[in-house]
């Protein structure tokens, strides 16, 4: 059980990183980037590359934060700024729609470019796993969560004590009020979007050291997904707790109900926390 | 689409030149591609009353398909006549959307679409796991193969989905539903029970996917009990119906074509590049092109309203 | 100097504002009065861009402000204190502040700025490290205020302040507004609270439906019968 629970937890680390990304973008500008998990397998493909030229994954993540930031701004100015001024609503269906075109344009282009295959990173250190209390932790898993709890760490910093963090916040709780204040909210959306694009490269290469193929993107999405409504759509802080808590739900479903039926528990989850608890479990904007 | 003599004459002899297709030209690779083109049908128009008349885009209608191919095929194997075994398809998949379905209808509208996603994931997902082995026929059933009543029978249900699509539409009941496509608010407060109409709507829509799901099921001899569970069945609909038009009886059916037509082009070639063109045009027709390619043709501009904003403010 | 010049402002199809004109010269305080509805918060959410006007001309100091973008019409030197505050919920009073010298050279000055706004609303020096939603109705209009102050613009915009407050924090805050005016900030107050306003202001002006009906001197305004009548509840006497 104490190991089933350990798997848990890392995958609820790994869960709550994606569902980072996808919060800080909609909490900001209430879109709904259903491309986030195809981006994390392209950074998993961009990860794979770079180790073939001999730079470990964990030392990749600098490399592949800038590019997909980079990325992140060309994909907003192309297609995602268009209807940043529209109704809370219209801007939700609006930008689900293009990331989903965006996601088949992604993993059709990923399949092309590298087939369908699955495709996994073993650095040498892949098998290796610690043992405390007659449980293993793989060395993999634990640096990811090490890694989510420095990446909250850092977000926090950036959110409270910069002057670009605490405009983000503004910006999320009432845009107008914060362009009075001189905020350029167009700037602001664009490069809060390209940061939660940057932030997939820690998931892409915690997945790209398990496996992964072009077209998983979209359950890595889901996982995320469900975790970000069960944090309460628009609260970034609540959101690595409560993929924490999918993770070891998962991982306590398992123990009982075999392997097969895991990925029901999400579902059940989501569909009750959405009946029971619209506002999610942690409550509302924590901005 | 007005009833006029016109049209129903256009209508009638499409259908009869649909009937006899098989007759004039033999070729199994054509009736192979028909087939395919009228599951694409039933599965586009059935997803297109839901998304396109209800407003109510939904990500996941692959669990209805595959739900009713599931269903059909283990009723059909029991020896049970396929049509009943189709119906019982279909009503299975309106039973799974009364369960998981409504649920996610209760969310406000525009989460819809990631609740019905989960939906179809998980469902590819755990149908996968439980039923790994891929099921096949067996030898009578294999021996009473025909493909020429599977052409005829698929044609049936895309006329038949059609046909409903049709009569609800230009019903009471598709006043109402455009109605809270357009806007619900202003539908509610004008007495309309847009929980109970929604529902209805998805119950349809599921109903027919569902028996578009049979005919996938009937159709192979052997396959992967998951693979109409397959995500790409539920971005299929989604796609030709955006760019074929929304919201349009003839949309689905154009999108579907020009799908299939791609697909075939670009088979020979390489694998998914016509996925990757609909993927990139999808997104230029939400872009640019709300109506989708019908509006180019029919000019008339039902779905794109509000001066110069062409972006979808009402979807 | 704030002209403006021949307004027509629309929300969708619907005109709101008809050839609107008016000034507010340095260091006068200039009020705006009129009824629920005719349109005054759409004028102040034209000068601060946040609404782009028909047709007609906004300028300040010489600079055209029409098309231009809310955050450089704030860094062009108008602040605004909007109706219904508008602070960030989930933010401090002292975040809430600090937002307000977001600009470059404002942000250089913050600590002096902090200082000067902590004696004028004592309240929020008491309150800084609360969230601006659990603030009372008072203290809100007190730290929409200083928040606008910490821009250090000479020109402030106030939008129905005293909306929802009691009358003696209202009296309060007029005495505060006519503080700040001392200090050389050009005021443009829009108010449905007649009385106070007049007595407080140079000059107003009077929008009814969209449309500027009367003008004057302020004092001669709140002697006016008409006003007395529409705005005061008074029969003419």
């Amino acid at each position: 059980m104490g190991q089933t629970l350990i798997y848990g937890i890392l995958n609820g680390a790994l869960y709550g990183i994606i569902a980072l990304g996808i919060a800080l973008v909609f909490g900001v500008m209430r879109y709904l980037n259903i491309a986030h998990g195809s981006l994390i397998i392209l950074g998993a493909y961009g990860s794979l590359i770079l180790f073939r030229l001999g730079i470990d994954p964990f030392a990749s993540i600098p490399v592949l934060m800038i590019i997909l930031f980079l990325i992140g701004t060309i994909l907003f100015k192309s297609f995602f700024s268009h209807f940043i001024g529209f109704s809370e609503g219209n801007k939700i269906k609006n930008s689900l729609l293009i990331a989903f075109g965006l996601m088949l344009v992604i993993d059709n282009l990923a399949t092309l470019i590298w087939t369908g295959d699955e495709r996994c990173i073993t650095p040498s250190y892949s098998g290796i796993s610690f043992e405390v209390f007659n449980v293993r932790i793989p060395v993999i898993g634990l640096a990811g969560g090490l890694l989510a709890l420095i990446l909250i760490f850092i977000l926090h910093l950036f959110f409270t004590l910069t002057y670009f963090g605490k405009s983000v916040r503004a910006v999320s709780q009432d845009h107008e009020a914060a362009s009075l204040m001189g905020v350029d909210i167009n700037l602001t959306y664009l490069i809060s979007f390209a940061i939660s694009v940057s932030l997939a490269s820690i998931p892409s290469v915690l997945i790209g050291l398990q496996a992964f193929s072009p077209t998983v993107g979209i359950r890595w999405f889901n996982k995320g997904v469900i975790v970000v409504m069960l944090a309460g759509l628009g609260n970034i802080y609540g959101v690595f707790t409560a993929g924490l808590f999918l993770g070891i739900l998962e991982a306590i479903s398992v123990y009982f109900f075999g392997a097969p039926y895991r990925e029901v528990t999400g579902l059940a989850v989501f569909v009750l926390v959405l009946i029971l608890f619209p506002q999610g479990l942690f409550g509302r904007k924590g901005g | 689409m007005r009833i006029n003599f016109k049209n129903i004459l256009l209508i009638i002899s499409l259908i009869v030149f649909l009937v006899f297709l098989p007759v004039m030209i033999k070729s199994e690779y054509l009736i192979n591609l028909s087939l395919m083109f009228f599951l694409y049908v039933t599965l586009a128009e059935s997803w297109n009353l839901l998304g396109g008349f209800t407003g109510q885009i939904s990500l996941g209608h692959s669990a209805f398909f595959g739900m009713g191919a599931l269903i059909t095929r283990f009723i059909w194997l029991g020896k049970i006549p396929i049509l009943l075994a189709l119906v019982g398809g279909g009503i299975s998949s309106a039973l799974l959307a009364g369960m998981v379905g409504v649920p996610c209808l209760r969310m406000r509208s525009a989460y819809f679409p990631i609740g019905t996603l989960a939906l179809a994931l998980i469902a590819e997902i755990t149908v996968g796991n439980i039923l790994p082995v891929p099921g096949s026929l067996s030898r009578e059933y294999i021996l009473e193969y025909d493909i020429y009543s599977r052409y005829y029978l698929a044609l049936s249900v895309a006329v038949f989905t059609v046909l409903v699509i049709y009569l609800v539409v230009y019903s009471r009941t598709g006043m109402a539903i455009i109605a809270i496509r357009e806007d619900e608010g202003a539908a509610a407060a004008l007495g309309v029970k847009t929980f109970g109409y929604k529902v209805l709507s998805l119950m349809i829509s599921s109903f027919l996917a569902g028996m578009g799901g049979g005919i996938f099921a009937y159709q192979y001899v052997s396959y992967y009990y998951n693979s109409p569970f397959e995500l790409s069945w539920a971005f299929l609909p989604t796609l030709t119906t955006f760019i074929g038009g929304l919201g349009t009886i003839v949309g689905p059916i154009v999108g579907s074509m020009c799908f299939l037509a791609l697909s075939e082009i670009f088979a020979i070639s390489l694998g998914e590049v016509h996925v990757l063109i609909f993927g990139f045009t999808f997104i230029l027709i939400v872009l640019f092109l709300p109506g989708g390619l019908i509006s180019i043709a029919k000019q008339s501009r039902k779905r794109i309203n509000i001066r110069g904003k062409k972006l979808f403010k009402h979807v | 100097m704030l002209s403006v010049e021949g307004l027509n402002v629309h929300y969708e199809d619907l005109q709101v504002l008809w050839d609107v004109s008016f000034e507010v010269n340095d260091r006068e305080i200039v009020a705006l009065i009129g009824s629920n509805g005719a349109g005054k918060t759409t004028l102040l959410r034209a000068i601060t861009g946040l609404l782009k006007p028909t047709s007609g001309y906004i300028h300040y100091d010489g600079i055209t402000l029409n098309n231009k973008r809310p955050h450089k019409i704030v860094g062009l030197g108008i602040s605004m204190v909007p109706e219904g505050r508008r602070l960030f919920p989930k933010m401090t009073v002292l975040e809430n502040l600090e937002m307000g010298a977001f600009l470059k050279d404002a942000r250089q000055e913050k600590q002096e700025t902090l200082k000067l706004v902590y004696e004028i609303f004592p309240v929020l020096k008491e309150r800084s490290q609360q969230l601006a939603e659990s603030l009372s109705g008072g203290e809100q209009q007190m730290l929409a205020i200083g928040r606008a102050l910490m821009a250090k613009n000479s020109f402030l915009l106030l939008d129905e302040m005293s909306l929802g407050l009691a009358p003696l924090l209202v009296e309060n805050i007029f005495e505060i507004v006519v503080q700040i005016n001392n200090a050389g900030i050009t005021i443009f107050i829009v108010e449905q609270n007649v009385p106070m306003t007049l007595r407080v202001s140079n000059r107003a002006y009077v929008l009814e439906s969209g449309h500027i009906v009367r003008q004057g001197d302020a004092k001669m305004l709140l002697n006016d019968s008409n006003i007395k009548e529409a705005y005061l509840g008074m029969s003419p006497v």
